[in-house]
């Protein structure tokens, strides 16, 4: 199974130990010096993970790698790398090369963000 | 036994299309019926033309064989066979050519001074892209990349909807606000991509029933050039945050709600953890004491008004709904400072995103999960949450609400009430009775806010033609600062009018065809699209409306403010949990029939209506409401709404007044 980071790039996969977790776990209940978790998609439009993945990185600042599994789509790239995953194993029928495609297909003003951290952030900029 | 034909509606335009020998036909009648015996393998056979002739949702309908030829036999599939039954005006062939279009409204209009959220070239290039990322989105549909599954919560986050006849596009007006550019370029749309007109709704956004897939990039790509588009008006996402069509003009007004709402359109907009959520998601906001957008009734609701020190804060409520279990929201707190709005607000979607139901689509909702955890546990983690997110996560600061006030265009009012107005009612009966029901009280003394009325008797509920269109945006630019609202209860809004104007303008407004004197009363129906439309309806509750309004319209003034809502099936989109008479269609063994509630409120008084009875058939619906408003009108006292005499005295003497006769 080919494994990518958030730039899309084919990565080896290190052979860390995986902790697998589904949507419904607890983030206070992962182990902060866990250095891989695995989040579980069942399907693309269950959407725990994303809540999942940005309480472990913002809510107790978990600093191992979020891995995607299961079923989730090129269309959700960006959001999953905004919510903090870091590494992903492509679905079946979705391969690398489309993942790394939705990357390039989303322009400067469709980085990760919602509008308003968009128009802050310009705000900041001057 | 019975007699089958396999239905698909086509990928590329969504029209209903029928299985034949020869292929997909565009006619029931030419489709092959088939035997018990031999459907099983006339669908195999049918299936794998899913992928090859880009057709979707195949399945069996049965018929009958009439002198006719082939029936369905269920109305639904009657109405995707024969278009919908409201509409005979709509002229017959294809609506849609592939000659060259005029250039957009929005290439020659603008509307400098009207009050919506002014986008920079930034701004624009998002909804650009936007468009650009969906027509990707459907070629890759179109070439098989993405499967059906996949793309229909893509197409959805777009306002993309496949209903009985073709794709439906649900455009969001943001808070309901509109100028009147955008207005022309909504009536372009219609007139060019669709078949004439579009219908509003009570949610402030506009619906296309005709659009073709491959034509909604365009659209989208159209729109954009109008600060216009359809993100997030469908989907399990935050949708287009609601308000008070007064808001920004309203006399009682505390704190102008527009601002806030923006600035919730911002955060929600892509919002990379909330948009695949259990269920969908609606956040009202309001400004004033009389709450005109049901705030109570959606799943975050927001009253703005100042606190002590004269600073704008929030009181917060959550887990309204309708739908099939009808919930009037619950407190969570009186004092939101403005700062803390945004981060409250996530701590409540965290909390809902991580423990929503997922198992079941009709218990989904936020309000079933408070009900299901009891609402003191909701607020506790609701709380947990809000007190472990980071101090600046969020953070509204002043400065990004100043930035984003900064967008607002603020109007001046310098005219001033000269009499002319006051004249002019003296003279002119249909002017007095006209502005009695369509106006509201301005927080400027010499301006008035006028409603146009999308209820024409015998007409569709919230339906507007391009041409009307055109005339509404025509009359906004002369008299209204070039701005429009649209009413939750599907009416349009001119905020601004001088009150000098007002003959003027009711002049033109009757020219225009769209001078309905029946604003809040009982010809003000509140209708969804029901089955004519609508893939999940159950009834046709535009018809409905269509014959009260016709049975009822000569007394209406007699009777008074009484809002009558119509759903075509439990989903409440016609909000008839919250009509003071409400009624439901259901499908019973095949025929429509419809539950009548009384007593709902959508107000600050929010209440859900009770049923009164079985429910009554299609045709006895008229009678059924003239009976109950006979016996409001034999029992109120002086001064008395139809809501507040049934308040006092409950539903028995209307209840009698209904069945007395069966």
């Amino acid at each position: 199974m080919p494994l990518i980071n958030a730039k899309a790039e084919l990565i080896e996969d290190a052979g860390l130990p995986a902790l697998r977790l589904a949507g419904d776990a607890k983030p206070q209940d992962v182990p902060l010096s866990a250095p891989l978790v695995e989040i579980e998609f069942p399907k693309f439009r269950d959407g725990r993970g994303f809540t999942l993945a940005r309480a472990l990185r913002e809510h107790y600042g978990f600093k191992g790698d979020i891995r995607a599994v299961g079923h989730f789509i090129p269309d959700q790239f960006v959001a999953l790398v905004a919510c903090g995953f870091t590494s992903f194993i492509p679905p079946e029928e979705h391969s690398p090369a489309q993942f790394a495609a939705a990357l390039s297909a989303t322009p400067e003003t469709k980085q990760p963000g919602q509008l308003l951290r968009r128009m802050v952030s310009r705000a900041l900029e001057g | 036994m019975s007699l089958h034909v396999i239905t698909a509606n086509r990928l590329h335009d969504g029209v209903s299309v029928w299985f034949a020998e020869t292929g997909w036909a565009e006619h029931v009648g030419a489709a092959t019926a088939f035997e018990d015996a031999a459907l099983d393998a006339a669908l195999r056979a049918a299936k794998p033309a899913d992928v090859e002739a880009h057709v979707v949702d195949v399945r069996a309908v049965e018929v009958t064989r009439e002198a006719g030829g082939l029936m369905p036999v269920a109305h639904r599939e009657q109405i995707r066979a024969s278009g919908p039954s409201v509409r005979a005006d709509l002229p017959a062939g294809p609506w849609r050519n592939d000659t060259p279009l005029p250039p957009l409204p929005s290439a020659s209009s603008t509307s400098p001074f009207a009050g919506i959220y002014r986008y920079d070239e930034y701004d624009r290039q998002f909804l650009r892209d936007r468009a650009a990322q969906f027509a990707d989105q459907v070629a890759r549909r179109q070439s098989g990349e993405l499967s059906e599954d996949e793309f229909k919560p893509l197409r959805l986050m777009n306002g993309l909807y496949l209903q009985l006849h073709a794709y439906m596009l649900r455009v969001a007006i943001p808070y309901g606000v509109l100028s009147a550019t955008q207005l022309r370029q909504l009536a372009y749309v219609a007139r060019h991509y669709d078949r004439g007109y579009g219908h509003f709704t009570t949610r402030q956004n506009i619906q296309f029933n005709w659009l073709r897939l491959e034509d909604t990039p365009e659209v989208l790509a159209a729109l954009a050039e109008a600060d216009l588009h359809g993100i997030q008006t469908s989907g399990n996402c935050i949708r287009n945050v609601t308000t008070d069509e007064y808001a920004g003009a309203a006399a009682d007004e505390l704190v102008d709600p527009r601002l806030y709402a923006e600035i919730m359109r911002q955060w929600s907009t892509d919002h990379p953890e909330f948009t695949y959520l259990p269920r969908k998601f609606k956040i009202a906001i309001i400004g004033a004491p009389q709450d005109r957008a049901a705030a109570r009734l959606h799943d975050i609701g927001i009253e703005a008004h100042k606190n002590a020190a004269g600073e704008p804060v929030f009181r917060v409520f959550a887990g309204g709904g309708l739908g099939r279990t009808p919930y009037v929201a619950i407190k969570l707190r009186d004092e939101v400072p403005v700062a803390e709005l945004l981060r409250y607000n996530e701590a409540i979607l965290r909390v809902y995103n991580a423990l929503g139901r997922r198992d079941n689509i009709y218990k989904a909702r936020i309000k079933i999960l408070i009900r299901e955890m009891k609402p003191e546990a909701f607020i506790q983690m609701v709380e947990d949450e809000y007190a472990s997110l980071p101090p600046d996560y969020c953070l509204l600061t002043p400065e990004i609400v100043q930035a984003v006030a900064a967008r607002f265009v603020a109007p001046d009012f310098p005219r001033q009430d000269t009499g002319v107005l006051a004249k002019a009612l003296a003279e002119d009966p249909a002017l007095r009775a006209w502005a009695k029901q369509n106006t509201h009280p301005h927080r400027a003394p010499g301006y008035i806010s006028v409603a146009i009325s999308l209820k024409p008797v015998g007409g569709i509920p919230g339906d507007a033609s391009a041409d009307e269109m055109d005339a509404v945006a025509a009359l906004a630019d002369k008299y209204s600062k070039g701005e429009i609202r649209v009413s939750h209860v599907q009416n349009l809004v001119l905020p601004h009018v001088a009150k000098d104007d007002l003959p003027a303008l009711f002049a033109g407004l009757v020219e225009a065809g769209l001078a309905s004197a029946n604003v809040g009363l009982v010809t003000d129906i509140i209708a969804c699209p029901g089955m004519d439309y609508c893939a999940l309806a159950t009834a046709r509750s535009i018809p409905v409306s269509q014959r009260i309004a016709e049975r009822l319209a000569p007394r209406q003034e007699e009777i008074g403010t009484l809002y009558v809502n119509i759903s075509g099936c439990i989903n409440a989109c016609g909000h008839h949990h919250v009509g003071h008479i409400g009624l439901l269609g259901v499908d019973k063994n095949g025929e429509e029939v419809y539950q009548i509630t009384l007593g709902g409120a959508a107000d600050e008084k929010a209440s859900i209506g009770s049923i009164i009875g079985p429910a009554v058939p299609t045709a006895d619906v008229p009678d059924a409401v003239e009976a109950i408003v006979n016996a409001y009108i034999a029992a109120r006292q002086e001064g008395e709404r139809f809501i507040d005499t049934y308040r006092r005295l409950g539903n028995k003497p209307f209840k009698e007044a209904v069945y007395a006769a069966h």
